[in-house]
């Protein structure tokens, strides 16, 4: 791994979780806290993403703990698989690195009534067909194209512009969280350069770790919760993983300059200068957060024309339609994000601001904000793995609640450096290797296969371990990958 | 990588402009070296389009495209430079492997000079979603300069 070993201060508190306390550096709010057990801890301390915990934890007005789930990794300014939630009455701030440049990038889990006996025989030119229909990679546009008026409704309003133009049902509106749009998006604060990179790219994958799986439930764990998602061993489902492409990534740099000057502005003090923030009671602050909310609208744009895109490859292969198929949405989930939601803090509840960069929302049972269909089961949660070997659907849990501010992790997390990954797949072939196991890939180079092989990711099977047995979030079926498509 | 020639080592003469990237666990680092800031700026350049573009040397300069940024910040002007090609790259579809650049104390005036991508020439390497403050420095070394940043992927 690159960087230095974290020799900083972690003291372990139970078989799942560890603590860098307050004292740890002066100018510390709260102390840091990791989930994680003795199989990931070491790797974790591998490089400089505890210090990244502890960084954030100098944000003001943060809440309960620094928080990191167990696929940790280094990033920027925040570690990837971060939680902080700030409260705006006590000066708390926005982040727009707590949310990340993709902003709500996330997932989105697709059902099937086929099973994998009735795809297995057409998989090749299934994947075949989705790689040429759906547009993956860099530079590439979608066939989707938004005047600016459009693309200022679509930002407003989410899925729900899409749906009036009859590009998604009710259900699939249903099934996104925050039923696809979040309120009190500013489309008027996303600048023009950002609209202009908007305006192609709304049903595109993109590159990096984006990607469009074809899966089969491979194993059920909670029966009666699979049965209500739809998922039984054996079935066909589409894991779909993208953000908000260019547009996003420029609501974050126009953010990022914006707030160059804004912690002296404030008096706040921070160790790295991609945390800066502004307090969520400020012009900069607000500016950003209705820019942000448009982006995140996007985003759960571009994953809904992903889906509906596949609906018609699906069709085009299978020769019936996707409602025959049953191809419904169970879930769309937001992994970078900043959401105000009510939390427990000690004796109080309070509105907070909890921005999850590399986290998941993981709602229990009984949630208002999850759709009436899941309330007695709590909120899907999705995993995506690696491509080699598992993605994981769990079910929001009450310890989400009381300890992460409702969140899970987000996938496995990388175990390798983009670089040291290429390195050590010299003279293979992942494509071949996977097609070995029966999974077909189809990505634009060996290069870009290779730094996204399944070696790169941490287990996925031992992250979802320690967040099921924290009670973040709980086992409900695993899937591993038949088909892949990648940037 | 490829095109990443050797950096001397810390004290060492520099006789050559030279970038390399460097490991950044979900990303990658870009760094550049540099006699003057011109060449910095130039070096550093061309690093990023290693990063988006995998043959390089098969970018043709049939277009050129000028720049004019303004700032003091050594730091902050080299992340709006690589910002302002990325972005061109990305809204434009133009790749660059030629750069003319200028750093004074108001900010950088800069050409560069490239080409429309051509899927069926170019191969496309990187997505670079962004580049990042994250560990963004320009330093004086012995005889020269030296950059470094990380790009988001």
């Amino acid at each position: 791994m690159p960087g230095t070993k974290f020799q900083g201060k972690l003291e372990q508190i139970d078989a799942c979780c560890w603590r860098i306390p307050r004292d740890y550096k002066p100018g510390m709010r709260v102390d840091g806290l990791i989930y994680a057990d003795e199989r990931l801890i070491d790797h974790i301390k591998a490089d400089q993403a505890p210090e990244q915990v502890a960084n954030v934890a100098f944000l003001p007005g943060i809440q309960g703990a620094s928080l990191a789930m167990p696929d940790i990794h280094w990033g920027y300014g925040f570690c990837i698989g971060g939680v902080c939630a700030t409260d705006p009455d006590e000066g708390g701030v926005i982040s727009p690195g707590g949310v990340g440049y993709d902003i709500n990038c996330g997932v989105r889990l697709m059902r099937t009534n086929l099973s994998e006996e009735e795809v297995r025989p057409r998989l090749k030119a299934l994947v075949d067909q989705l790689y040429r229909d759906i547009p993956t990679g860099v530079g590439r546009s979608g066939k989707y194209h938004f005047s600016t008026d459009q693309l200022r409704e679509l930002l407003r309003d989410g899925v729900g512009y899409l749906r009036s133009r009859n590009l998604a049902t009710d259900d699939d509106l249903e099934c996104t969280e925050s039923n696809g749009c979040i309120e009190d998006a500013q489309p008027g604060y996303v600048s023009d350069r950002a609209l202009q990179r908007g305006t192609s790219q709304c049903g595109t994958v993109g590159a990096g770790n984006h990607f469009l799986e074809v899966q089969v439930v491979d194993r059920v764990v909670d029966p009666a919760k699979a049965e209500v998602m739809g998922l039984q061993a054996g079935g066909v489902c589409v894991l779909i993983h993208s953000g908000s492409r260019g547009l996003g990534y420029q609501v974050c740099d126009d953010a990022l300059r914006m707030l160059r000057d804004a912690p002296a502005e404030y008096g706040i003090d921070l160790p790295d200068r991609q945390l800066v923030c502004a307090p969520i009671n400020s012009p900069q602050g607000q500016r950003y957060l209705g820019a942000m909310r448009a982006a995140a609208n996007y985003a759960f744009c571009n994953r809904q024309l992903l889906m509906w895109q596949t609906r018609e490859v699906f069709e085009r292969i299978f020769a019936r339609p996707w409602r025959e198929m049953q191809m419904q949405l169970v879930y769309d989930i937001a992994h970078n994000i900043a959401k105000f939601e009510e939390h427990q803090v000690g004796e109080q509840r309070k509105i907070v601001c909890v921005h999850r960069k590399g986290a998941t929302r993981a709602f229990p049972p009984g949630s208002a904000d999850i759709p009436a269909r899941y309330r007695e089961i709590g909120q899907p949660v999705i995993i995506p793995g690696d491509m080699g070997r598992a993605s994981w659907i769990l079910a929001g849990a009450p310890g989400s609640m009381a300890k992460t501010f409702g969140t899970t992790c987000h996938g496995a997390g990388r175990a390798m450096s983009r670089t040291a990954s290429i390195k050590e797949a010299r003279g293979r072939r992942i494509d071949q290797e996977l097609a070995a196991k029966g999974i077909i890939v189809r990505g634009r180079s060996w290069k870009g296969l290779a730094e996204e092989q399944p070696k790169a990711y941490k287990d996925v099977d031992i992250v979802v371990d320690v967040v099921h047995n924290a009670g973040l979030s709980t086992k409900v079926a695993r899937l591993r990958p038949m088909g892949v498509i990648k940037g | 990588m490829r095109h990443a020639p050797k950096l001397p080592p810390a004290g060492r003469t520099i006789t050559r402009d030279v970038y390399e990237t460097f490991e950044h666990t979900a990303d990658l680092g870009l760094r550049a070296v540099a006699a003057d800031l011109d060449s910095l700026f130039a070096e550093a350049a061309r690093g990023l389009f290693s990063i988006i573009v995998e043959n390089l040397d098969q970018v043709e300069p049939q277009c050129n495209v000028s720049f004019n940024i303004e700032g003091s910040d050594p730091a902050y002007l080299l992340f709006d430079w690589l910002n302002e090609l990325l972005i061109t790259f990305d809204t434009r579809h133009l790749l660059f492997a030629e750069f003319d650049v200028h750093v004074t104390d108001q900010g950088v005036q800069a050409t560069a000079s490239g080409e429309q991508l051509d899927t069926n020439r170019h191969h496309l390497d990187h997505e670079i979603k962004a580049i990042t403050y994250h560990g963004l420095s320009v330093v004086r070394i012995d005889n020269g300069w030296q950059a470094e940043v990380i790009v988001d992927i």
